[in-house]
């Protein structure tokens, strides 16, 4: 989706709002004493912050906000980076962690607080034996996504490719466990990927419960060692010959007691081609516990296998926002060019850190594909 | 959103929920079909509802002076000419040339709408 324009010129305005329940903008004294903040944005992962406050010693922070509770976990906070007048929420989440540093020398002591997004919320309490009768994987994930709604999480929930609604009277699926490791125990058994997108305003945030979008219009282009239009210092691709697998699956069908090897069907249903050249499976594993299982289960677990390690060549990078003229998104594909035939293309954005400062926003990425050599002879500049 | 039949589909249309950019004052606004008498049916973009510029965080007034144009006070406070309809937005006007019509009228450059005033850096 197309950007307005280069970042180049206009300020970029960051907001940040705290809070136990309802997030309200922090105080300007808290705004000022801000000094860094990180935030992680990554696909089938939870995503994460850090921000870093200067704590002098007669501050507001440590004289009445700290031992208020101010800063305690399960504190919301939802972080907002504004780019010529368009909005980006960067992070709905909660406080996990605090750390406080003193230091003898002035103006060195810092509180650090690391948090989580409100996928944390998720993982809190833990269910004993939820039963979920005649119920498809995305309909169980819809109905424990619902009971988040006043956090603002709006569920998006895929369908699984292969259709796996069981018998009642043949089998039901319990819960063990929390919310979010059931769902990402789906996920995985799906081969999709679940995570919290925030934003369009704060406070709202979307659960994604799906494949890994690999499909649309690739982000700007990546530039590297193209000189003066080089919008990325450093590029490092890897290819890993033994990441991806070719797994194997057997059922037994209880009628006749006959087992036999499931046809893993192809990944790319689940996952578009990003490179001509894929890499080749050099490892065969075996999928344990299928046999009891029935066959539509069976198959979406070979295929969700074979979809995880088929990212065999990932590379990772630095860029500056100001320089690249866009921020880079994570979970949305992106060109590269100037790397060469081999690792040119599209790739996707599997996560980004942003690191903002005082004068400076830069990001950390890693991308993935499946193999070698561009699919498309360009990329969008 | 509902979830769709085919999953495929459904990927599909999570990437192209709209068709305008993020930086569109269109951007997440959705289609609804409206069916003529003669049975044809129109798909069209929902109305766009003004938000209430109280809602809006301060970043600076600006008094108008001659040959100023919201492209232009845009491209100034926001960095990009084209979002000229935020600050139309904030005063609230419908029609952009009103508002740098007459020389000496105050202007308030704000936050988008639904992003509060805070930290600044």
């Amino acid at each position: 989706m197309a950007d307005t324009g280069p970042v180049a010129t206009g300020p970029i305005h960051l907001t940040l709002m705290m809070g136990p329940q309802l997030a309200v903008p922090v105080a300007q004294e808290i705004a000022d004493s801000l000094l860094s903040v990180q935030v992680t944005v990554a696909s089938g992962q939870r995503s994460g912050f850090q921000l870093a406050f200067d704590l002098a010693k007669d501050s507001l922070i440590s004289n009445s906000l700290l031992p208020g509770g101010y800063f305690d976990p399960k504190t919301r906070v939802i972080i907002t980076v504004t780019i010529q007048g368009t909005p980006t929420v960067l992070m709905d989440g909660v406080i996990i962690r605090q750390e406080v540093g003193i230091s003898n020398q002035p103006g060195q002591s810092t509180l650090t607080v690391t948090g989580e997004d409100l996928t944390v919320l998720m993982d809190l309490d833990e269910r004993a034996a939820v039963p979920y009768p005649a119920m498809s994987p995305a309909a169980r994930v819809q109905a424990i996504i619902a009971q988040y709604a006043q956090y603002g999480i709006t569920p998006l929930v895929v369908p699984e490719l292969i259709p796996q609604t069981p018998m009642p009277t043949q089998r039901v699926d319990f819960q063990k466990g929390t919310d979010l490791a059931y769902i990402n125990q789906l996920a995985q058994a799906n081969g999709y990927a679940f995570y919290l997108d925030p934003g369009p305003v704060p406070g709202q945030s979307r659960a994604y419960w799906g494949p890994e979008v690999r499909l649309g219009e690739p982000q700007h282009a990546l530039n590297v060692n193209m000189d003066g239009l080089s919008t990325v210092d450093q590029l490092t691709f890897a290819f890993d010959g033994t990441a991806r697998e070719q797994p194997e699956a057997r059922i037994q069908l209880p009628a006749t007691r006959v087992s036999s090897i499931l046809p893993v069907p192809e990944v790319s249903i689940l996952r578009p081609r990003l490179a001509q050249r894929p890499a080749p499976a050099l490892k065969k594993t075996v999928i344990g516990d299928t046999a009891k299982k029935d066959s539509g289960q069976g198959i979406a677990e070979a295929l969700a296998k074979a979809a995880e390690s088929a990212d065999a060549v990932t590379g990772s990078g630095q860029l500056d926002v100001v320089r690249y003229g866009y921020p880079l998104r994570a979970r949305e594909l992106v060109g590269v060019r100037g790397a060469g035939i081999t690792y040119d293309g599209r790739y996707y954005v599997k996560s980004v850190t942003h690191n903002l400062q005082r004068g400076s926003y830069t990001q950390n990425f890693t991308l993935a594909r499946e193999g070698l050599i561009a699919l498309e002879p360009t990329v969008v500049p | 959103m509902a979830s769709l039949e085919n999953p495929l589909d459904a990927v599909a249309l999570t990437q192209a929920s709209t068709a305008y950019p993020r930086s569109s004052r269109y951007y997440g606004l959705g289609t609804a079909q409206f069916t003529e008498a003669d049975g044809r049916q129109v798909t069209y973009l929902r109305r766009r509802l003004l938000p209430d510029p109280a809602s809006m965080a301060d970043l600076t007034t600006h008094t108008v002076g001659a040959g100023d144009r919201p492209d232009l006070l845009a491209a100034r406070y926001l960095g990009n000419a084209e979002q000229w309809w935020r600050i139309a937005d904030a005063n609230p006007l419908l029609d952009p040339r009103e508002l740098t019509g007459e020389p000496g009228r105050q202007i308030r450059i704000t936050l988008p709408s639904g992003v509060p005033g805070g930290a600044n850096g």
